[in-house]
């Protein structure tokens, strides 16, 4: 889901780069005063797992495939603005060492990864939680994903490279995204059950859930 | 920092095992002729030829110049998570102290 160089106009680049930047700058004001001294360490390696997890692509058979993109499993794990804040670190780092994604579309990068995934993602999960953590943090890595990659293809549709053929690219990467989404939920999923039996204390606190309100 | 959590280890252990799937995943990546739904919406509305790529970027596409493809993959895998790891404690340090300086 990452947009290389050339492929989102200018003006779009742009727009979705000062949108970023202004939403992970409210994250940060509001994460400010919750980040205990203990959740530093969480979140490196958070960010760090969803970097090395980024780079397995999965092997589907028949070609078109993805990889874990890891938004809505940051929101559940850290809450949503250092979760926004921590997927960011990692879509910056893959454009600037590694050239994976473009660095003028940078922002669109980050907005559709790092805030639509994120936010959509904790939004679902905290809907579905009260029916159960395992279904919700399914649903939220599963329609997170869907949700970034529609975003993503309505950049692309409005962008002259693609011809502005907005239809096409919302299908094939909404429907695309749709149906790998599955395997981006069951992995948060899994994941989130396992980390949240095994270390109950590491599951978000109280206070970095009041502040979505 | 003070004192570092007793689930540190563990956590790096998990690292490591991903960086070491890294180059395995990559090898079966390419026998799938793996190809992501932007690539598939780029070939459908002719967009291909217009992806530039990032002059800047030290270790392209996850390869080392020089180095095989899955030793290229595996140091990319080692750097960039390590480098994160890094960011991004050095982010939550300084969102942490901020109430302190105020």
């Amino acid at each position: 889901m990452h947009i290389p160089d050339g492929y989102v106009d200018i003006t779009i680049a742009v727009l979705f780069g000062v949108l970023s930047v202004a939403i992970l700058a409210l994250a940060a004001r509001r994460v400010g005063r919750e980040v205990p001294e203990s959740r530093a360490p969480l979140l490196g390696v958070v960010a760090a797992g969803i970097f090395a997890a980024q780079m397995l692509n999965w092997p589907i058979p028949g070609g078109t495939s993805a990889h874990f993109v890891g938004g809505a499993f940051a929101a559940i794990l850290l809450g949503p603005h250092l979760g926004a804040l921590c997927v960011a670190t990692v879509v910056t780092i893959q454009a600037l060492v590694f050239g994976d994604g473009g660095l003028v579309v940078l922002g669109a990068n980050v907005f559709n990864m790092a805030i639509v995934e994120v936010y959509v993602g904790y939004g679902i999960y905290r809907l579905l939680a009260p029916y159960g953590e395992f279904r919700a943090a399914f649903a939220a890595g599963w329609l997170g994903i869907t949700a970034g990659a529609l975003t993503a293809g309505l950049q692309l549709g409005f962008s002259s490279a693609f011809e502005y053929q907005l239809l096409t690219t919302l299908s094939i990467m909404g429907v695309g995204h749709l149906v790998l989404g599955l395997i981006e939920g069951g992995i948060t999923a899994v994941v989130y059950r396992y980390l949240a039996d095994a270390r109950p204390d590491l599951r978000p606190t109280a206070d970095a859930e009041v502040s979505l309100s | 920092m003070s004192h570092l959590p007793d689930w540190l280890p563990r956590a790096l252990a998990a690292l490591v095992v991903l960086t070491l799937l890294a180059p395995v995943f990559g090898w079966a990546a390419g026998a799938v002729g793996y190809a992501e739904p932007l690539e598939n919406a780029a070939e459908a509305t002719g967009a291909v030829d217009s992806a530039e790529a990032v002059g800047i970027a030290l270790l392209p596409d996850y390869s080392v110049a020089g180095l095989g493809a899955a030793t290229g993959t595996f140091v990319s895998a080692v750097v960039g998570t390590a480098l994160t790891l890094i960011v991004a404690l050095g982010i939550g340090r300084l969102l942490g102290s901020e109430p302190n300086a105020e």
